[in-house]
Formats: C-alpha cells, structure tokens, sequence
C-alpha cells in the first residue's frame, strides 16, 4: 500500500506552507527591527527559532522513517 | 457504539473527593493574594517564566483534552499529536511582534487594543467576537468534562423516592456550579498557582498511565508491534477522511489555532502578561511550545493509542467499537487499580476544570474591561477614592464571572450534535477565530490597515463565512484540496482556509481601495444633503448586513456589506495613521517601551544586586538604592526596577515593578514605603534581588 498521502506528502505540505509563514515571520520581525540582531540576548532569539523549527522537522520525519520501517 | 457507566469503585470517588478539596483549598489560599483588578486578572505582573509554564501545562492539557485527543488516538494512533506540533510557524510573529506590543501598550484586553491601534468602534465589534470566542471556548471545556464524568456516574439515582436520571447536561450544570464557585472567588493568582500544581500532577498522571499500559500489553517493543502501520504515522493522512484529515487540520489548527491560541486567547495572554517581563513571557512561550506541548501530546494521547493496540490485542477486553469520547476513562480503568483509577480520572477533570477557569477569568476581564467600564463611563459614574472603583469592579468581575459560567453551558447545546469533542472544536475554531486572527494580524503586522479595512474584515468577513457554510459546494469547495464533503457537517476543518482568505480577502481589498473611498467620501461630502445620504446609506447597509446573517439568498446584500461598511466608517470617522499606529505595529516596537517607560531607555548592561529591606515613609511609588548600587545595575534614577524575593522558588509571588528613585550610600540597603512592602508581599528580614527592567 501506497502511504505517501499518509506520510511526506503531509509532511513538505507542513514544512513548506508552514515554511511559508514562519520565515515569512522572521523576515518581518528582522526588517522592521523589532529583533534587533546587534543585542546579543536577540541573537540567541533568532538561533532558538531556527533551532526550534529543525527540532519539530527532526521529530515529524524521525517517526514517520521508524513508522515505515 | 458502546458506551459505559458506573466504572470506578467507592476507593477513587473518595480519592477523587479528596483531590478537588485538596485543590480548591490550594486555590484558596493563593486567592488571599488577590487585592485589586490587576491581581485578579494579570497576578500582578510579576512571575517567573517557569511557574507560568508549567500553569501553562493545565490550561494547554485541559482545553486540548485527554477526551478529545484519546479519541483521535484511539480512531487514527499517533497523528492525534499534530495539535500540538504544529504551533512554532507564528512564534517569530508572536515573541517579537504581539507580546510586546500587548505588554508594552500596557490594554489589558483584546478590544481594547482595536480602539488604540483603530477606533471605538472597532473595540466593540472585537468584544462581541471575542465574547462569542471564549463562551464558545468555555462550552466546549464543559462539554468535554461532562463528556469524562458520565462514564463515572450511574445511568440514574434515587434521591427521596425520585428517579434521577443523569444526562450530559445535567453533569454539565453541576460541574459549571463548582467550577463557578471556585474563579469567583480565585482570581487569577489563585488560577496561576492551582494550575502550577495541576501542571505536574497532569504530566505525572498521563505517563503513569502510559508507563502501565505499555506494562499491561506486555512491554515497548508489544506495543508498537500491536499497532497497525497507519496508527504509527505522525501526521494524517493528507485529504480524507473528512473526519479527520491533515490538510483541514493544517489549516484549521496550525494556522487559524495557532494564531487564536498565540494571539487572542486572552485566557493565555493574560499568562504571558502576568510574567515579570517580556523576555520571561517569551522564555515561557518557548519551552512551552518546544518542549511541555510534544510531552502534553504523549499525556493526553497515549490512552487512545493503547486502547488501539488493547483492541488488537484482545477485542473482548477493548471493543474497537467502544465511544471515542469515552476511551481514556475506559483504558484507565483497566489498566489501574482502584484508587490510581480516580487520582487519575481527579487529575483529569481538575485540569479541565482549572481550562474553564482560566477562560471564564479571561472573559471576565474583558466585560470587565470592554463592557463595564465604558457603560461606567458613559453613565460618567464616579468614584470616591480608587479603592471604591476597585471594589465595585472587582464585584462586577465576579459577577460577570457567575453569567459568563452560565452562558457558557447554555453554550454546550450547539456543539452537543457532533459525534466527538475533537470535531466540535475544529468546527468552532474554523467559523469563529477567522475575523478576530485575520484582524489582529493585519493590525499588528501592516501599517496600512485601516478602521475601515478592520470593521470590514469583521463585518464582510463573517457574511461571507456565512455564505460559506450556507453554499460550501461553491464557496469552499474550490480550497477542499481533495477532502470530500461531507454533507451533515461539511467541510469541518478546511472550512477555515476559506474562511481565512475570505477575512484577509476584504481587509485587503478595503485597506489597498482606501483612496477610492476618500474621494467619494470628499464628492459626498460636498452635496448639502450628505448627511441624509449617509443615514440613508447606514440604514441600508444595516440591513443587508442583518439579511445576509439571517440567510438572505441574494448576494447583493453581502457584497453592499463590503462595499458600503469602508464607505460609512471613513465618512464618519477621523484617522490618523501615524498617531494610531505609533508603538502598536511591529514596525514601532522601541516606540512602544519608551512610552511604557515614559522617557529614553537606558541600554546600559548591568547585573542583580542583593539588597535588605528598611521602612521609608516617602510617598512617590519609588524605591531608593544606593549610587553603588545603581551603578553595579546599570541603572539611572527613573528607570524602571524588579524587586523581587531572593528565593527562586517562589517563581516571582513577593515582588514589584517600580522605579528608582533618589540614591542614598548605604549599599547593599533599598528602601520601600509601606504601600510598596504590602504589595510586594515582603518578608522585612529577607534578601531581595534587584534588577533593572529597562
């Protein structure tokens, strides 16, 4: 059985719409300077974002590889 | 479908007794701590990001249930998590965008931010929406916990020769009395610090019963094998069933929820703005989300996923045909003994309970806030001292505690129809969050976004939701991305992507046709007769508005909203961009906390500073550090100041925000008036902490 629609398929779609909105919120809150990369405490705010979105690709794709295995 | 009654033995009603005693009185003794509105509804703004986590934790737990959750678990296995892996999109829009302007803009409510950034008007339509949002939240949160009770209950009772027969809603009126009872007379330190326990207790709870049923269907590795390939998948599958499907839930959940849940659920912003700063609210968020929330998903989820494989395992003891709703009650009674069973069934509907508290708080604030202050101001009622008001409003908020209670099981009646809790939230998230996130977003993150591209959006948005949902075959069906209708309750998730573009679709439309409706205002405005064109032409677009809510099938009402609401409120209303957007987008951010400070930030680094106690009599609300001192601070006099207890452990309850005053050489001493030492909650012969806010 085909579980593509089941498994990657949501999987780009939430990573890649969702993409859409979360470095779109990056990009915003970056260029209208209310993150403010010269301080050193918004610095560590724009790793955790980052770190944070790599965290939940990490664990949706973990699971869905040990799923289908 | 098979549903239950009468499980549980006496040995957990009485543990269950015991734990709501335990909690009301734990809620009772922090209620103490309850002085004025500010206390009531924010705590006072003084707490460490790691109590409001974990109060996070019940509120988060209880509204996005166990009932719900295990059910989709048990329907569809590990994809019941997607809820609450799906919140880290909007965090970059909502730590740096909508929690400092919402702390720093200093509204204490939702609405009140539309009248700042827009006009009255728009605050009064954000009222009636919110208003409708949160009893809506509250009905689902008594439906869900009347949904966990009945299968603890008798089917019926005797009480002095009467047959009493328990049904869902009687439950439900019982529990919104208790649960009533208890916020009237909390507030909302009381909520934070129940909710802090409930917190601990939820998560101990929820793996207790994981790590014993893993146990009961003989271990891990048993477990996992059980389970059919498609329960394993985290994610569902892309576009069916219309029940549940990943798309529609995208849209529903991680989009329209998400922002609802960042952005305008003031139940959870009155949590951020109760921490001591913004980057404590921000620190709160992100372990939250990070971290609290993939565990919350295991808590509340696994009872549906053992229940799967208890099913596959032995279908006499699990029926695959047992009620969703009811699974979690049905897999804990199996899997504990008497007594685990009601700690575990008390943890439970004690988190719901403290979900709905939250939630009834909140809305409190908001009548409070957006409903008797300004009928009080418009009655140009007035006050002997701010004690009185204080009084008088705090009563106002119990009592508006009371009928929010009411009217929110008066609300379950509307979602009583849908086969599960899970399905009854979608379809009230979908229809009802829209305006509001659309709104709000708009407001925060373009600049150009006018009143009448705001009363628009809401007006023109919710006509044309409700075409929506009277025509889903023309209007939602071109956004379905393949999800089958379903024809008794169509398109319950996906209804949402629709409904979302539909409110950024007329907010866009009105803000970039903003110059169109200038001239005609400026030709109308012209005609001697203007004002008897205007009234003519509010009455008829009343009307069209009230035609097209009622379910007119003419499609010229909807589209008059649109057209003519932009018309109406830039003849009659006075804006001005710069002054309405300054310090409330996200483009004027520093502008925002230099006027909470109310004078230039001082950027400067500095470090806590240790300090003792003394009694001052000076009046100002100031405190007095030594030069030493302020100087190890970083801090000048006039800046804003955190004094809080130096044990951590108390996560922020005795402290105060203040500013420094006159400096004094006596290092290492602050001095507070009396006013200072009540409020702060000071213990005179313990060290405090100082620290510069800003």
């Amino acid at each position: 059985m085909d579980y593509f629609s089941h498994s990657w398929l949501p999987y780009l779609y939430l990573y890649g719409v969702g993409g859409i909105f979360f470095f779109s919120g990056v990009y915003l809150v970056w260029k209208t300077g209310a993150i403010d990369l010269n301080q050193p405490h918004h610095r560590t705010w724009m790793k955790v974002f980052f770190l944070g979105y790599a965290w939940f690709m990490i664990v949706h794709g973990v699971f869905t590889i040990l799923a289908l295995q | 479908m098979e549903t239950f009654h009468n499980i549980g033995t006496s040995t957990d009603w009485v543990v269950m007794v015991v734990y709501f005693l335990a909690i009301m009185l734990f809620g009772t003794y922090f209620g103490r701590y309850t002085k004025n509105t500010s206390d009531f509804f924010f705590g006072g703004r003084r707490f460490s990001w790691w109590l409001i986590t974990m109060s996070i934790v019940a509120t988060g737990v209880g509204s996005h249930s166990f009932v719900k959750y295990s059910a989709k678990g048990f329907e569809h296995g590990f994809s019941s998590s997607m809820t609450y892996l799906n919140d880290w999109f909007f965090i970059p829009f909502f730590m740096f965008g909508w929690l400092p302007i919402i702390v720093y803009s200093k509204v204490r409510s939702i609405p009140e931010y539309f009248e700042k950034r827009f006009n009255p008007s728009a605050r009064f339509l954000a009222t009636i929406l919110l208003l409708f949002y949160m009893i809506g939240y509250i009905g689902i949160g008594f439906l869900t916990l009347g949904k966990a009770v009945i299968p603890l209950l008798p089917e019926s009772f005797y009480i002095f020769g009467t047959l009493i027969e328990i049904t869902l809603m009687r439950a439900i009126i019982v529990i919104a009395i208790i649960t009533g009872i208890y916020i009237t007379f909390g507030g909302q330190t009381a909520v934070i610090f129940t909710d802090l326990l409930q917190g601990f207790i939820l998560l101990f709870a929820g793996f207790l019963l994981f790590i014993l049923g893993i146990s009961y269907v003989g271990g891990g590795q048993e477990f996992w094998d059980l389970l059919p390939l498609s329960w394993k998948l985290p994610l569902a599958d892309f576009n069916k069933p219309s029940s549940f499907n990943f798309v529609g839930i995208f849209w529903q959940d991680a989009v329209a929820g998400s922002i609802g849940f960042l952005f305008m659920n003031q139940g959870l912003l009155m949590r951020f703005m109760a921490c001591k700063s913004v980057n404590e609210g921000r620190k709160a968020a992100t372990i939250n989300i990070l971290f609290v929330l993939p565990l919350s998903a295991i808590v509340v989820g696994n009872a549906g996923w053992l229940g799967k494989a208890m099913s596959v395992l032995d279908p006499t003891v699990v029926s695959p045909n047992t009620s969703p709703d009811e699974i979690f009650v049905v897999v804990a009674s199996i899997v504990t003994s008497p007594g685990i069973f009601g700690f575990i069934m008390a943890a439970l509907t004690a988190a719901l309970m403290s979900t709905v508290d939250t939630l009834i708080n909140a809305t409190a604030a908001i009548f409070v806030n957006d409903v008797y202050r300004p009928i009080m101001k418009y009655l140009k009622k007035t006050y002997v001292n701010d004690n009185q008001k204080d009084k008088e409003e705090l009563f106002a908020a119990r009592i508006s505690s009371m009928a929010i209670t009411v009217a929110g099981v008066l609300s379950v009646l509307a979602f009583i129809q849908f086969p599960t809790v899970y399905e009854a939230h979608g379809y009230f998230h979908s229809t009802l969050t829209p305006p509001l996130v659309v709104a709000i977003f708009m407001g925060v993150f373009w600049k150009r976004f006018t009143p009448a591209g705001v009363i628009t959006t809401f007006l023109g948005g919710v006509v044309l939701m409700i075409l929506g949902a009277r025509f889903p075959e023309i209007f939602i069906s071109p956004f379905d991305h393949g999800i089958e209708m379903n024809p008794d309750r169509p398109y319950s998730y996906i209804r949402a992507f629709y409904n979302l573009i539909a409110c950024v679709g007329v907010g866009v439309f009105v803000t970039m046709t903003t110059s169109l409706q200038y001239n005609i205002v400026s030709a109308v405005k012209k005609n001697k007769n203007s004002n008897t064109v205007m009234i003519v032409l509010t009455v008829f677009t009343s009307l069209s508005f009230i035609l097209a809510i009622l379910g007119s099938d003419y499609f010229l009402f909807p589209i008059s909203v649109i057209i003519l609401v932009p018309i109406i409120v830039t003849y009659y209303g006075n804006y001005d961009e710069e002054l309405s957007t300054k310090g409330l987008t996200v483009y004027s951010i520093s502008e925002a906390k230099k006027a909470f400070k109310g004078s230039e930030l001082n950027e400067t680094n500095g470090e806590q500073v240790e300090v003792k106690l003394q009694l001052s009599n000076h009046d100002e609300d100031k405190i007095m550090c030594s030069k030493n001192d302020l100087l190890k601070l970083g801090a000048e006099v006039g800046d804003l100041v955190y004094l809080s207890d130096k044990r951590k452990w108390l996560g922020g309850l005795k402290s105060i925000h203040s500013r420094f005053g006159k400096s004094h050489n006596e290092d290492g001493i602050v001095y507070l008036n009396k006013d200072q030492i009540e409020n702060g909650l000071f213990d005179k012969d313990k060290i405090l902490i100082a620290e510069k806010e800003m």
